[in-house]
């Protein structure tokens, strides 16, 4: 008996299920009451907090949360960015005759409802010392003791003076001495005491900050309460009364920008807590409820050479290759137009230590032509002459070839080491942009994009390379990394003066910068400094890129500008519903 | 009696096997250059910070005695504790693995039916209109670039339609939800599996259909097909129980390797639909240099494509009596 039906029975039936299925899925799926509390605003981040432990937590994501719960003695202001004081009541007191500060503490409490005492604050610092915590001694070392003068008056008593602690060690969030004291009895008698710190599965982070954590569904989403025992609550500072005025703050993950993009135009979050790409910004500026913030970065992306290596010891030519580089082409083809011209080491949006006069080497000179007269001139002054000069005799501009030292030797081909394309296409394509406009002037470059690991491994741990490009997405609002990157003492394997820089008079006045506590005689310093890295050029800055956030504006307004983000204490603490 | 002594012999074999990946993986990690201090770009944290930070780690020790560590450790059933998460790797693991093999494992299966069942029509009605156009879908949905097919599906049924929740295994408003019911989470977690699922289901359906219809062209040029014919046979007898069944066998035994492999959780899906299972934790662990983790990781994935390795092997005897060992 042959078959008559032309679709066979089996798919007829096994489609007809599906279908069914797939029907009742839809039902009830679709079906999902709002159950969402009034005030509650959903924030898209892009890869899983790892941790909520504050000693462990070393990723962006993790720091984020965390950054809601832990806070410490002072905050930064949003508008000039200047210290404020947060858990502190008042400016610190400076007796210079004996090194110390005295910070009287606001009336506080840990969400758990015990009072933050002047206890807290030297347990957190006592604990960072004898621990040694690699992301934070660097900041407490110098502390001979913090003092616990009474509950709420608390002593750091420093051993040198060093400029770094009223902006780097102020601003380290605080821990409650009452959660963290039996770990640290247990670390003690670990044999890895440090590991066993870290490694401490934190489920209920005791914090002082306007919220607390719920529930952290780990793979889906984190919901963080507000914290009823704020001690900000109504209060009034820098400007602003804070709140927060909303329940809560549900953190979900999206694995890519495009599914959180996706969200955030149809309704699902009400803010992505990362970058947008230059890809998405036109699509989200013509949507009517979305809106776009663009704020600085405290971002450096630079090249970098082996000053340790010739022919790179020469500064003219590291000059020459600084004119050479149109950095404002970066800016418009790699970054879109979404960027800042950079001028210096600090990043102009850290506008208090940012020196605005350093040497720029024609950053914003438009014209090709001209930078290849400027680094041919200041080559040929230098004595280094070509096979086919790029400026021929008749003074025009032609493709130069073929280089030569001032000692008449050929110069040897080079290597511009770059992340990989799909690690930060920004850096790579500079790395090849840089590469084409150093041949044209008859320099052998070649852009060499490597795994980050092995980058790291040449530029950081071997010095074995010629030239680099890389970057640090968030610099510490404190310029002491000046002195990190620049000073002879730090170059060393694993050291962060990577380029092989000396320089006595530099050295000098680093080490007189970082022990200058008054904040108007160490700016000036601290512009010296830029004055003289610009002038030799062992680094090149090349771009400090905009950070574009986006909100829906339909559900909340409040949204905080400011340096690195509206993605910060101010915006959940006055955010409120429409 | 020949069987036991073949099992046996591939047991040992799967032992050595993992013994080699096991140091292997050691290795790997450990000569790549750069380590997960490197990754951590931070000013201030002076050499002596990072050395430090080495040695919390467990890294600074001589290469020959982090492997017998690593090793002894293995034989305890200690597999570390991960360098981000802090917490131990088996946690991790295991947290993350119901997701993956949820998924997986039922977008296998259905497209292994659903890939035989048509594979058998295909074959049946080789040359016709029918065939035709499965077989072309099969490839067509096959070598489709699979994030590009996930993130179509996104926005079309879930952005456009509104149809399906954008990525994610629940929704926060079910779970928060005091008075949700097992019943209600359960059917928010297969809501939201639709879509990765007919992802997987489409990029997978056509390898089976293809394998099907080609086995079973094979069988139907069989002799005792033609004698089964000859006795009166139906069409639909024939088909079934005399062809499709011999013809599924190389099928069966793709699906019994997929599912092995389905362990490593598609990083591109998982990731894609923020699927929460071992393939994502595979790519970050890598990624960040989190050799614990990512050791962890790939020895389970190397464990289940071994043993189910063998599992086939058997099954195949098992399920065809013209093999012998």
């Amino acid at each position: 008996m042959a078959s008559k039906t032309r679709i066979p029975f089996q798919m007829n039936s096994l489609f007809r299920r599906f279908v069914i299925l797939a029907g009742v899925l839809l039902a009830v799926g679709g079906s999902v009451p709002e159950v969402r509390a009034a005030d509650l605003v959903k924030v898209g981040l892009l890869e899983e907090p790892k941790t909520l432990n504050e000693w462990l937590a070393s990723d962006a994501w993790s720091k984020k949360v965390l950054g809601l719960i832990y806070y410490p003695l002072y905050i930064r202001e949003p508008d000039t960015l200047t210290l404020v004081p947060w858990l502190a009541e008042s400016d610190p007191v400076y007796d210079e005759a004996t090194l110390t500060y005295t910070i009287r503490l606001r009336e506080a409490m840990w969400s758990d409802g015990t009072p933050f005492t002047a206890e807290d604050v030297a347990f957190t610092a006592d604990v960072i010392r004898e621990f040694k915590d690699s992301s934070r001694l660097a900041k407490f070392e110098f502390i001979k003791e913090v003092e616990v003068v009474d509950p709420r008056t608390v002593r750091f008593h420093l051993s040198e003076p060093m400029a770094v602690f009223r902006e780097r060690t102020l601003t380290t969030p605080i821990v409650q001495k009452k959660q963290w004291l039996p770990v640290v009895e247990a670390a003690r008698k670990a044999e890895n005491p440090l590991a066993s710190l870290r490694n401490h599965t934190v489920k209920d982070p005791v914090g002082t900050g306007p919220f607390v954590l719920q529930e952290w569904k780990q793979g889906a989403y984190l919901f963080l309460k507000r914290n009823e025992r704020f001690f900000g609550k109504g209060l009034n500072l820098a400007g602003r009364t804070l709140g927060p005025n909303i329940d809560g703050i549900i953190f979900k993950v999206f694995g890519t920008s495009d599914a959180a993009v996706m969200a955030l135009k149809k309704g699902d979050i009400d803010m992505f807590w990362w970058q947008i790409q230059a890809g998405y910004i036109q699509e989200l500026e013509n949507h009517p409820d979305i809106k776009l913030y663009t704020n600085e970065r405290s971002a450096l992306y630079y090249m970098g050479f082996n000053v340790r290596k010739p022919p790179f010891d020469n500064v003219a030519l590291r000059r020459a290759v600084a004119y050479m580089i149109d950095r404002n082409f970066i800016m418009l083809r790699v970054l879109q137009g979404y960027g800042t011209m950079m001028t210096s080491i600090v990043p102009p949006g850290n506008v208090f230590w940012h020196c605005p006069d350093a040497p720029e080497y024609a950053a914003r000179v438009l014209l090709r032509d001209e930078r290849t007269r400027k680094a041919y001139e200041i080559l040929t002054e230098a004595g280094f002459s070509w096979d086919t000069p790029p400026v021929n005799a008749k003074g025009e501009v032609v493709q130069g070839k073929g280089i030569r030292l001032p000692d008449g030797r050929p110069m040897e081909a080079f290597t511009i080491l770059t992340p990989p394309a799909d690690y930060d296409p920004a850096r790579a394509m500079a790395g090849i942009m840089i590469q084409e406009w150093l041949r044209t002037a008859g320099l052998p470059a070649s852009a060499k994009p490597t795994a980050f690991g092995s980058l790291i491994d040449q530029v950081k741990g071997r010095h074995e390379f010629d030239m680099f490009v890389l970057g640090y997405g968030s610099l510490s609002l404190d310029p002491d990394y000046l002195r990190n990157f620049f000073h002879s003492e730090n170059n060393k394997p694993r050291g962060w003066n990577m380029s092989g820089y000396s320089n006595p008079e530099f050295d000098r006045l680093a080490d007189e910068s970082a022990r200058t506590m008054d904040p108007e005689a160490r700016r000036k310093c601290i512009f010296e400094m830029q004055r003289i890295i610009m002038e030799d050029a062992p680094y090149i800055p090349l771009y400090n890129p905009h950070l574009v956030e986006a909100v829906r504006t339909d559900g909340f307004e409040g949204w905080v500008p400011m340096l690195e983000g509206i993605g910060n204490t101010w915006s959940f603490c006055t955010l409120k519903a429409k | 009696m020949e069987l036991k002594r073949f099992i046996f012999r591939r047991i040992i074999q799967v032992v050595v096997i993992f013994f080699i990946i096991l140091t292997a993986l050691f290795l790997l990690f450990r000569l790549a250059p750069g380590d997960p201090v490197d990754r951590m770009v931070d000013p201030t944290m002076t050499p002596e910070d990072a050395e430090r930070l080495v040695a919390v780690l467990g890294l600074d020790q001589p290469l020959w005695t982090q492997y017998t560590v690593y090793v002894k450790n293995f034989f305890r059933g200690e597999f570390g504790s991960s360098f981000h998460y802090g917490q131990p790797v088996e946690k991790i693991l295991w947290a993350r693995l119901p997701n993956t093999i949820l998924l997986f494992t039922t977008s296998i299966l259905l497209s292994a039916l659903v890939g035989i069942a048509l594979g058998k029509v295909a074959a049946w009605r080789k040359g016709s209109k029918v065939d035709t156009w499965l077989t072309i879908g099969s490839l067509v949905t096959h070598t489709v670039f699979l994030p590009w097919l996930a993130l179509l599906l996104i926005w079309i049924f879930s952005y456009r339609l509104g149809w399906f929740p954008i990525t994610g295994i629940i929704s926060e408003e079910v779970w928060l939800d005091p008075d949700a019911g097992f019943m209600r989470k359960a059917l928010d977690v297969g809501y939201h599996m639709v879509l990765p699922l007919t992802t997987l289901f489409l990029i997978h359906v056509g390898a089976s259909l293809l394998v099907m219809r080609s086995s079973m062209l094979d069988t139907l040029k069989e002799d005792y097909i033609l004698t089964a014919r000859a006795k009166g046979l139906t069409d639909k007898e024939v088909r079934n129980r005399h062809a499709a069944r011999n013809a599924a066998l190389p099928v069966v035994t793709g699906v019994g390797l997929s599912l092995a492999f389905s362990i490593n959780g598609g990083a591109l899906t998982e990731t894609v639909f923020t699927w929460p299972g071992i393939g994502r934790e595979l790519v970050f662990a890598v990624s960040h240099s989190d050799y614990p983790l990512a050791q962890a990781a790939f020895l389970l994935i190397a464990i289940v494509v071994l043993i189910s390795n063998v599992v086939v092997d058997v099954l195949y005897a098992y399920l065809d009596p013209r093999i012998r060992y």
